[in-house]
């Protein structure tokens, strides 16, 4: 077998379609069979603007006259599959013809593989939103349960180590008709009121720099300065206290239940920190939780009693009337309102 | 403890992938169901394909069966037609050697939605 002759079956048996193409007339002067596979067999006379509907590919071929080299792209369907031939066409080297060679490479699986990227890439980008939104509503309900500081150390260590905090002010309160009034309403009744009592509590002590750590049922305890200082811890909690007796005086004279609270206040030290493995809660405890539950047992109904550890930190803003249950207990009053808390 | 599915188990998309393309011959190359795909186009063939083998296995993204119902609504789809996509999928599982166990899961996630295409 000639060389010429090996050329030409190898020219047949590859997987790359290739053709001459007379760059003025379109007519085909060779194709391979791979050619004729995709654009139809060849009888000899065929024209390529006949063959190949794609847009414009003879115009391209035109350009060869001026230019070397074109690339296009051209899609059809062969039996129910879509079939893309990228074709790049070069002027031949033979310089007595006008010829061009068209070699041409079936990219269909590319393209097929890429739309499959783009719908997978699209399913993956809405899990992500999909994971991304469940996330934060985790981070919300967590944000409930501790502070935000605590709550970056649990995320990165999985732990919150116990902190101390030393200059804290603890308010501790408590409803003293709590068992009458379950006995005499109905459960939901209860529960929404709490929930607005406790929502109305929880916008005053953010109001005053102080937070609420946890409720049990009838009552509320808050704390300022942990995990962040504040200053006047003593007067934030004060003013919170006088403001939730007020709150809850005037909302009994609207509403059919009337809710009868004690509050205790204390200041000092508390341990902060996220206790429990499965089921955590961040929880405040120590001596200043203790004193202020304390002084809240011999608080009188919608009285607020300081203990002296707080006592001697309010400022003139404050009365602290003396409450003959223990040395140093304090009732709480805010100055030019005394007559009106002593009632 | 949660047990794999099938889609994690095999390899995820890398594998999902293979099968998706597998499957897209067999059925533009097959005779009974291969029509009904005469005028779709392939970008949205492939979209197709890709969210039917992904949720299938367990992957990510499952159709909503209101979904499947609707983009088969108004097309000719027979009990036998539905028989033969079973086997389709059935040959190419065995083809990427998924357990018979898992196959039969697919199946049957399959079957369970014979009622959204199929003309009674």
């Amino acid at each position: 077998m000639s060389i010429a002759a090996i050329n030409e079956q190898l020219l047949r048996a590859i997987g790359v379609g290739v053709a001459l193409v007379d760059i003025r007339t379109g007519s085909i002067r060779y194709a391979n069979d791979t050619f004729g596979e995709w654009f139809g067999p060849m009888e000899g006379g065929e024209k390529l603007p006949e063959l190949i509907a794609g847009p414009g590919i003879f115009e391209a071929v035109k350009t060869l006259d001026t230019a070397d080299t074109f690339t296009t792209e051209v899609s059809f369907k062969r039996r129910r599959r879509s079939m893309t031939v990228a074709i790049e066409g070069n002027r031949a080297l033979d310089q007595a013809e006008d010829l061009a060679v068209l070699v041409c490479q079936n990219i269909s699986r590319i393209k097929e593989l890429e739309s499959m990227i783009d719908s997978y890439a699209m399913m993956v980008e809405r899990n992500t939103h999909e994971i991304r939104r469940e996330k934060e509503h985790v981070e919300k309900l967590l944000l409930n349960m501790m502070p935000r500081t605590a709550y970056e150390e649990y995320k990165s260590f999985g732990v919150v180590a116990p902190r101390l905090f030393s200059d804290v002010t603890v308010l501790t309160l408590s409803f003293s008709n709590f068992e009458t009034i379950v006995a005499e309403h109905d459960p939901a009744v209860i529960v929404s009121e709490l929930n607005d009592v406790y929502t109305a509590f929880d916008r005053i002590g953010e109001q005053f720099g102080c937070e609420r750590v946890r409720t049990t049922g009838d009552s509320y305890f808050a704390v300022s300065g942990v995990p962040d200082p504040v200053l006047d811890h003593a007067g934030s909690v004060a003013n919170a206290a006088l403001r939730f007796l007020r709150y809850i005086e005037q909302r009994n004279t609207s509403h059919p239940i009337s809710w009868v609270a004690t509050i205790g206040v204390a200041s000092g030290t508390v341990i902060g920190s996220v206790v429990g493995v499965q089921k955590y809660i961040y929880d405040v405890f120590g001596p200043a939780v203790s004193a202020a539950d304390l002084v809240r047992a011999s608080a009188r109904d919608m009285q607020a009693v300081v203990h002296p550890s707080t006592a001697g930190q309010l400022d003139e803003r404050f009365a602290v009337e003396a409450s003959g249950a223990s040395e140093g207990y304090g009732i709480l009053h805010e100055v030019g309102t005394v007559s009106d808390a002593a009632r | 403890m949660s047990t794999k599915t099938p889609y994690e188990k095999y390899g995820g998309f890398s594998t999902v992938s293979r099968i998706v393309m597998r499957l897209y011959d067999k059925l533009l190359d097959d005779d009974d169901v291969g029509p009904f795909f005469d005028d779709v186009d392939m970008p949205s063939l492939i979209d197709h394909q890709t969210k039917f083998v992904s949720s299938l296995m367990g992957g990510p993204a499952s159709f909503s069966d209101t979904h499947i119902a609707n983009a088969h609504k108004g097309m000719a789809i027979y009990d036998a037609h539905f028989d033969r996509l079973k086997e389709l999928i059935q040959e190419t599982l065995d083809e990427f050697s998924v357990d018979q166990a898992d196959t039969d899961i697919v199946l049957g996630a399959f079957e369970a939605r014979r009622g959204l295409l199929v003309i009674r």
